[in-house]
């Protein structure tokens, strides 16, 4: 076993990973696709996770320590990144798990279909525009305050882990935080910012071909996530065939940092659950 | 030499208490604290001032920025049409239209070319890179604006060149199938090319295209750097020496009879720069790109959430600095001219002037003053002493 990032090959391109190995033979893998930050090795969630699988967990072009290739900059680019991960995943049944930015682009990949795609956990994703125009989904993350961003993103902002940062980072900055660590989320931002500025995390024709999502998905949603509401969440599973909608209390943005328990626990049981092309059919 | 006058058309009457309680007074403040009738007056005032200038001699500065106290200019090529019409004679710079918050670089030369027709030649071109709160104002993405913006650059100067178009155009950032504008400008092969920056690797581009370079209250040492970078980049690329008017310097400039009154007047003009900026951590120190990420540290450990507010702001501050001309015509002849030496030559002063508090009938006295008692002692001034201006810098540096 692993907790130190690794480099992985990737076409062209090269990438941060962080491993988990299996504990056990014929356990799944994980590819977990992050949000706004990296995945932090020392996230509590990935300890619990590891004893129902392999974790997986790559940061994404100009995140974390990936290099960004030059004129790699939209979701197109990440979506095609991801399809290569997939192929190179040595394991033949994958759960892929997106967490809030990396939602949209596990949202994305389903849509696209990929062969060892088994199962799909979406954690407060975002990627799909549902209200009216003067409707907002989604907060916007660049124009909003950082104390906002903070409130709004957890059930308690006490609840971030040591050493994890989520939305509304900014609150973070201290004493505490290392200058390796401001420069990764100054990255993190940056890119971000580059993939997602504007439709501000969304892709307008994302929801028209949900309905092409061919595996078994769970949607999990923080039950006081203010910067996409369980409201939206019921709604973006409902356009997925099949999908099981549920929350976690006490959980705001990040359900597997505020709860890691309860949100291993959903996957677990989701896991459990086999037979069916999807859960609700 | 030639002097320029740059106002931003501020609007300085909304409330302190709304200012102080307002997160940022640029891009999120609501409009309900712009009187309209208010800023009728403020625009009638301006356009005023601007034919005034095009009586005595004195060029015109436009700009734009958007949602906030500090600029009424909401679109410079709209007001920039205006001036070319009201005036006659005087040049005008546009500083111009924020091209990278601008989704087509096409329409904005078609817009300058316009201009430059119905002003029978009159016009500059400016660019500014832009950033902050105007990215969230006009939505655009604040990363690769520096790339934007050249690309904006390029696709502006072959529209206001090619005659024999239609040409098309697929760039990183821009696509445009069949670019042709009409007219073309009144200029040939086109207005000149201005652009604001102290950053040195873009002095430098400047210089190798030749386009003037202007900073903004920059001071002594960021100037003579910035213009130093400007030249030695022409000497690499084997180009011809730049003549003085390839350089420009905005300061802060009040003109009165007495040293007394320039340095009281001036002191009007900091409202600029004590509330005018004050900005909200996401448009600012948090904003991407805004910074590269290896600077992230240092900036975001230092001071309260809001940028902190400049203190010492004393106009004699201001004028040690170089960062304000104020006093009687002769004082600020002087500072004007110390300045042109310690940079290494300068050919426009832009002057901010009708900034902050400073009222319509001072702006005016400090402009006809500045036309009459201080332009004429900025002319035929011997070439500048390269040798000089750095013995002066070193000089500067032993001293700090």
């Amino acid at each position: 076993m692993s907790v130190v990032p690794e480099r992985m090959r990737v076409g062209p391109n090269e990438v941060e990973i962080l491993r988990r190995e299996a504990k056990r033979p014929g356990a799944p893998t994980f590819l977990l696709l992050h949000g706004i930050n990296n995945i932090a090795a020392e996230a509590p969630f990935l300890g619990l996770l590891a004893e129902h699988g392999a974790i997986v967990a790559p940061s994404h072009p100009g995140f974390g320590a990936s290099p960004r290739p030059a004129d790699f900059d939209t979701m197109y680019d990440l979506v095609h990144h991801y399809l290569a991960v997939l192929d190179a995943i040595p394991a033949d049944k994958i759960v892929m798990i997106g967490f809030s930015f990396g939602g949209w682009i596990a949202a994305e990949l389903a849509v696209a279909g990929h062969p060892k795609l088994d199962r799909l956990v979406l954690v407060d994703p975002v990627g799909i525009k549902l209200g009216g125009r003067e409707e907002r989904d989604i907060a916007h993350l660049f124009n909003t305050s950082p104390d906002k961003l903070n409130r709004f993103a957890w059930h308690d902002p006490a609840n971030r882990p040591s050493g994890c940062y989520g939305v509304g980072w900014h609150s973070a900055i201290g004493d505490a935080m290392s200058d390796a660590e401001m420069v990764t989320l100054a990255r993190n931002w940056d890119s971000l910012c580059l993939y997602a500025w504007r439709p501000h995390l969304y892709n307008p024709q994302l929801k028209n071909w949900l309905h092409r999502v061919a595996v078994p998905t769970l949607v999990v949603w923080g039950a006081s996530d203010r910067i996409v509401t369980p409201d939206y969440g019921r709604g973006y599973a409902g356009l997925i065939p099949g999908a099981r909608f549920e929350t976690i209390d006490e959980a705001g943005h990040h359900p597997e940092l505020e709860r890691p328990d309860a949100f291993v626990e959903r996957v677990a049981r989701f896991l459990g659950e086999r037979g069916k092309r999807n859960l609700s059919a | 030499m030639e002097l320029w006058n740059h106002c931003e058309n501020p609007y300085p009457f909304v409330p302190n208490e709304v200012l102080e309680e307002a997160e940022s007074v640029r891009a999120s403040l609501p409009n309900k604290y712009c009187d309209p009738n208010v800023a009728a007056q403020l625009y009638d005032e301006v356009f005023d001032e601007y034919r005034l200038c095009d009586d005595i001699g004195i060029n015109i500065v436009t700009n734009e920025h958007h949602s906030g106290i500090n600029n009424l200019w909401a679109a410079s090529p709209v007001i920039t049409g205006v001036v070319a019409r009201l005036t006659r004679k005087v040049r005008i710079l546009t500083l111009g239209t924020l091209v990278t918050v601008r989704p087509d670089p096409v329409r904005v030369a078609e817009e300058y070319a316009t201009i430059d027709v119905l002003s029978r030649g009159r016009l500059e071109i400016g660019f500014v890179k832009s950033g902050a709160t105007e990215m969230v104002s006009g939505d655009a993405n604040p990363m690769l604006i520096r790339e934007r913006e050249w690309e904006a650059i390029d696709l502006i100067e072959k529209s206001l060149t090619t005659q024999d178009g239609p040409f098309s155009w697929e760039g990183k950032f821009f696509t445009h199938a069949h670019v042709n504008i009409w007219p073309r400008p009144f200029q040939q092969p086109r207005p000149d090319f201005w652009a604001a920056t102290s950053d040195l690797p873009t002095c430098a581009e400047l210089g190798r295209r030749g386009m003037v370079n202007t900073l903004l209250f920059g001071g002594y040492d960021r100037t003579r750097q910035a213009f130093d970078s400007y030249k030695k980049a022409r000497i690499e690329a084997g180009l011809p020496a730049p003549g003085e008017d390839r350089f420009s310097y905005m300061a802060f400039a009040y003109v009165g009879d007495t040293d007394e009154e320039g340095l009281r007047i001036g002191q009007k003009i900091a409202w600029f720069l004590t509330v005018s900026i004050k900005s909200a951590p996401q448009f600012a120190k948090f904003q991407p790109g805004a910074i590269a990420p290896e600077m992230a540290p240092s900036a975001w450990r230092t001071g309260a959430s809001r940028r902190p507010r400049p203190t010492n702001l004393d106009a004699d501050v201001l004028v040690g600095q170089g960062q304000m001309f104020a006093g009687n015509p002769d004082t600020v002849a002087r500072q004007i001219k110390e300045f042109r030496r310690r940079v290494g030559g300068v050919g426009h002063i832009i002057m901010m002037t009708r900034q902050g508090l400073v009222t319509h009938a001072e702006a005016e006295k400090s402009f006809t003053l500045a036309a009459r008692e201080v332009l004429p002692q900025l002319q035929d001034l011997p070439p500048p002493d390269a040798d000089e201006t750095a013995w002066l810098a070193r000089r500067e540096a032993a001293a700090k």
